[in-house]
């Protein structure tokens, strides 16, 4: 177990830069979960901490040691791939064991040993003396990370290891790898496009974007209080509204105009410096039908143009002015295409980007959960 | 170039790994071939114990021989003939192959074992059954035809049954990649075809050949290389060059000189002229596949 | 558009009686090609059973009296015993010489770093401009003052580098996925062991076909073993064919024999393909790229 410490880490490939400048610290056994858009450098991140690519600049620390010259097997990382990387030719044993030799000092007994504990954690003993060709996509990730484990790294790297599973057994890896991440409780940083995946299995989430990272939390947190535009629309499906305001500020508070609305922002006195072009984001679980608002709440007008049953509520495709917005509905609400409709938004659940997407207001503040996040990053 | 970075740096590994391979290209491909366009610069005299720099001499012997001249024009009037008969029966046996139902793999090995065929076995089963007075097929190919085959003493008759041979051996190699390039066309260009009712014959011209034509084109070019190249057994042992030079391959030719009549200056130059029609092919071959890729 | 009379037509080529009249001719043609490319073949077969007189009597195409008793002849009193040992021996060692340093030379290319890499690889390809016939005077001298003429070195030693061989074998390993490369990198496994315990299992297929194609093509040669190999002991079958043309009884050629000999000269290329004709068959599909 080790704590990893990066530090303006840079990856220069000939003209392109993909990754640009990132620091971050993660603590001793978290598991932290590095996830974005493809070409976003979260796969190029992982390879720099492994090795398998050459640090432009920046400094890359696996506990004490700074490693951005040592060689992979130097590093004690261990890494599953998205394809399983699995020997065609060896079976699970064997493919368990390979390299082993060149990576520790370890006898053959202990080698078989140890694969034979691994095969127990996974439940997977039975495997050991098949091929890769006669398992299933599950089995054969179950060997790659009973390789991983053999190796008793101090820090595992998974590079959307369950991408290649169909939807059902992903659902049920998800949870196998969070029980065994509790059980060998060994640093662990997870690269995926699926936020989903990120924010059910991370301790922490990194979402990076062009290189860079956009903001590092608590799934929750990053949920409740996206730090940028893209965060806001990155996280969360179906994702947030986000529609162009102009802040308008008077005596009495600032407001939030649209050419069909004029929202009053609660606590906003932060922005009234702010007046201007921005934007407002609201999810789609945050604005309801006005007839389910109690009092006189603030509501507007929208014209419902598609209507997407999902089960357990219903999606509603509205447009104000020229935008649309998504709204969640009731399931089985008795509403269609063309009607329009009365809207009310939550107002606890504001956010207000500027014009370069960064955060500049949420309607709850977000020091109320500073002590929530100590106590997550303790645990 | 591989999309994962390479493992191993150590440049004094690469080095001895690629050690042997560039020892053998250097002392036995490089070396000879620079030094054959030295030796075609020089005049070799008393057996090639004495060499002379004569410029570009065995080029302007070479070049205003009359004997050169024919058998450059045979040569390549054979090429002409051993690409053409050989793609065109290929491509019936290879059309026939992507047709039918049942036994493919079966009819393929049979129909691709000349690939196995050394030429000078070829050329020895044939010498003999195509034997003016003794050959069976000979005799069957006279009663049918009421012609006669003197291909001992007619020069022309000569040159086509050398052909015919080097063409029954070439089919194998070109069956191979005629039914790889056929197999490789998606089914569903042909199941639209057949949906429109299109005929097997103008399938053949009007779909396949097209859609094969990257491979046509390789084969053009082996098939000329092997024409130039890899028919020396043939004429050594059916024809001798002969009669009246209807044979004297290029390859032939450059074989004599330099051996029999020890000219190795002019055979050098020989082999200068082989070497442009390589590079030309090989040039072709390239630019023709880079247009092929970039259309696909 | 599908009109009413395509459609009809559609359905009549649909029909169980026209497909099978057609699979009918095509089998058909298939057998009356394949029996004419094989005729030559099954001809000197039978004529390898017959003594002279009966090859003389141009309309017999019997079994002949000889049997197998010229096979016999030829492998003895025309030394085509020796001659086929010479070939094998050269073929192996140009199979197991040129895959060896293949390998090597694949090895190197893909998996190292290092400078001028695409040049070392087109150093390698341009050997494809420089077939026999356009060095054989220089390499005639060179094997002269190296004294290696009559030697196995001589037909073996210009045979063991390929441009062809490194190109397939190049081609092979960048096709592995890139994550297995990434994997051993990860443990620093060395290249020996990749090499011996990855990349070789992994190439099974790659190396046969090479291997056939390399035998087949070494067990053909004719011209360089003729001129650097004037020791008949030390030739190779396919110049023992040459030979074998002065085999004469009486003045009268013995054709019978050289049929024999020349069927022995074909079964060992004739074998491995049949043997290997998979692998032969992937591998040339590469080749074309």
């Amino acid at each position: 177990m080790s704590d990893i410490h990066i530090d303006g880490l840079t990856k220069q490939f000939d003209d392109v830069t993909a990754v640009d400048d990132i620091s971050l610290d993660i603590d001793s056994g978290e598991f932290l979960v590095f996830v974005g858009p493809s070409g976003c450098g979260k796969s190029t991140t992982l390879r720099m901490i492994a090795g398998l690519e050459s640090i432009t600049s920046g400094e890359l620390r696996i506990g004490e040691r700074r490693v951005n010259e040592l060689a992979p097997k130097e590093r004690s990382i261990a890494m599953v791939f998205q394809n399983y990387a699995l020997y065609p030719h060896m079976t699970g044993a064997e493919n368990m064991k390979f390299g082993m030799k060149s990576v520790s000092d370890y006898t053959d007994d202990e080698i078989d040993e140890r694969v034979r504990e691994a095969a127990e954690i996974l439940d997977i003993p039975e495997l050991l003396e098949r091929k890769p060709k006669e398992l299933s996509g599950g089995e054969r990730q179950r060997v790659a990370i009973g390789r991983a484990i053999v190796r008793e790294p101090d820090v595992f790297l998974l590079d959307e290891p369950l991408s290649n599973l169909d939807a059902k057994l992903r659902v049920q890896m998800r949870a196998e790898l969070l029980q065994l991440h509790r059980e060998i409780d060994a640093t662990t940083l997870y690269v995926t496009h699926d936020q989903t995946e990120a924010m059910t299995l991370g301790d922490r989430v990194a979402v990076l974007n062009d290189g860079q990272i956009e903001q590092v939390d608590p799934p929750q947190v990053l949920y409740d209080y996206p730090a940028t535009r893209f965060v806001a629309e990155f996280i969360g499906s179906p994702a947030m509204n986000v529609v162009p305001i102009e802040l308008h500020g008077d005596g009495d508070g600032v407001s939030a105009r649209h050419e069909a609305f004029d929202l009053p922002l609660p606590d906003a006195g932060d922005l009234a410096g702010h007046s201007g072009g921005a934007s407002l984001g609201v999810r789609p679980e945050d604005v309801s039908l006005a007839r389910n608002v109690d009092g006189e709440r603030w509501t507007f007008e929208a014209e419902v143009s598609v209507t997407e049953p999902l089960g357990e509520s219903l999606l509603l495709h509205c447009l104000i002015g020229d935008d649309e917005i998504h709204v969640k509905a009731e399931a089985r609400s008795e509403i269609n295409a063309g009607d329009v409709i009365e809207l009310g938004v939550d107002e606890e659940r504001l956010h207000v980007f500027d014009e370069s997407g960064d955060a500049i207001y949420h309607s709850s503040p977000r020091e109320r959960t500073a002590e929530d996040v100590e106590t997550r990053a303790e645990h | 170039m591989p999309e994962f970075t390479k493992p191993y740096e150590s440049r004094w590994q690469a080095f001895l790994l690629l050690l042997p391979t560039f020892a053998v290209l250097i002392a036995f491909l490089y070396y000879p071939g620079v030094e054959t366009f030295r030796l075609s610069l020089q005049q070799t005299i008393l057996l090639g114990t004495r060499k002379t720099f004569v410029g570009l001499d065995n080029y302007v012997s070479l070049f205003t021989s009359s004997a050169y001249h024919w058998s450059f024009a045979i040569s390549v009037a054979f090429a002409a003939v051993v690409v053409i008969g050989t793609l065109a029966a290929s491509l019936f046996v290879a059309y026939l192959l992507f047709q039918v139902d049942v036994g493919s793999s079966t009819y393929l090995i049979a129909a691709i074992w000349p690939y196995a065929l050394p030429t000078a076995v070829a050329a020895s089963v044939l010498l003999f059954l195509l034997h003016p007075s003794l050959g069976i097929i000979t005799f069957v190919l006279e009663s049918l035809t009421g012609t006669s085959l003197e291909w001992f003493t007619n020069g022309p008759q000569a040159f086509a049954i050398v052909a015919l041979v080097a063409i029954w051996k070439q089919l194998g190699y070109n069956i191979i990649f005629m039914v790889a390039a056929l197999n490789n066309i998606p089914e569903t260009l042909t199941e639209s075809a057949k949906l429109d009712g299109v005929g097997h014959l103008k399938m053949l011209y009007r779909v396949y050949v097209p859609l094969m034509s990257p491979t046509l084109v390789f084969l053009v070019v082996m098939n000329t290389i092997y024409a130039f190249f890899q028919t020396f057994p043939l004429v050594d042992l059916m024809t001798s060059g002969g009669p009246n030079e209807a044979t004297n391959l290029l390859i032939f030719k450059l074989y004599r000189d330099a051996f029999e009549f020890s000219n190795l200056g002019l055979a050098s130059a020989e082999s200068v002229v082989l070497f442009a029609i390589v590079a030309i092919l090989m040039y072709v071959q390239l630019r023709l596949s880079e247009s092929y890729t970039t259309y696909a | 558009m599908a009109t009413s009379s395509t459609s009809e037509s559609t359905l009549a080529r649909l029909l169980p009686e026209d497909v099978d009249a057609e699979q009918a001719v095509i089998h058909g043609g298939l057998v009356l090609s394949i029996f004419l490319m094989g005729l030559p073949l099954l001809l000197a077969l039978i004529m390898s059973t017959q003594n002279t007189t009966e090859v003389y009597q141009v309309t017999n195409v019997g079994i002949g009296s000889e049997g197998l008793s010229n096979y016999g002849t030829v492998l003895g009193e025309y030394n085509f015993g020796q001659y086929m040992i010479n070939s094998v021996v050269m073929s192996i060692i140009i199979v197991v010489g040129k895959v060896t340093l293949s390998l090597f030379a694949a090895l190197a290319l893909v998996y190292y770093r290092f400078p001028y890499e695409r040049a070392v690889f087109m150093f390698i390809l341009l050997t494809l401009l420089l077939p026999v016939p356009v060095r054989i005077v220089p390499l005639f001298d060179l094997m002269a003052r190296l004294g290696w003429g009559n030697t196995l070195m001589a037909i073996t030693g210009p045979y063991i580098a390929s441009a062809t061989a490194v190109f397939l074998f190049r081609q092979h390993f960048m096709a592995i996925p890139a994550s297995l490369v990434e994997n051993a990198h990860l443990d620093g496994v060395g290249p020996l062991t990749f090499l011996w315990k990855v990349l070789i299992p992994m190439s099974k297929g790659m190396i046969a076909g090479v291997s056939v194609i390399t035998f087949i093509y070494a067990w053909n040669q004719y011209l360089w073993p003729l001129i650097i190999m004037t020791d008949q002991s030390k030739q190779v079958v396919q110049v023992g064919l040459r030979f074998l043309q002065a085999a004469s009884q009486s003045g009268l050629t013995r054709w019978g024999i050289i049929m024999a000999g020349a069927v022995i000269a074909l079964l060992p290329p004739l074998a491995v393909l049949i043997v290997l004709h998979k692998p032969l068959l992937e591998t040339l599909a590469i080749q074309q790229k």
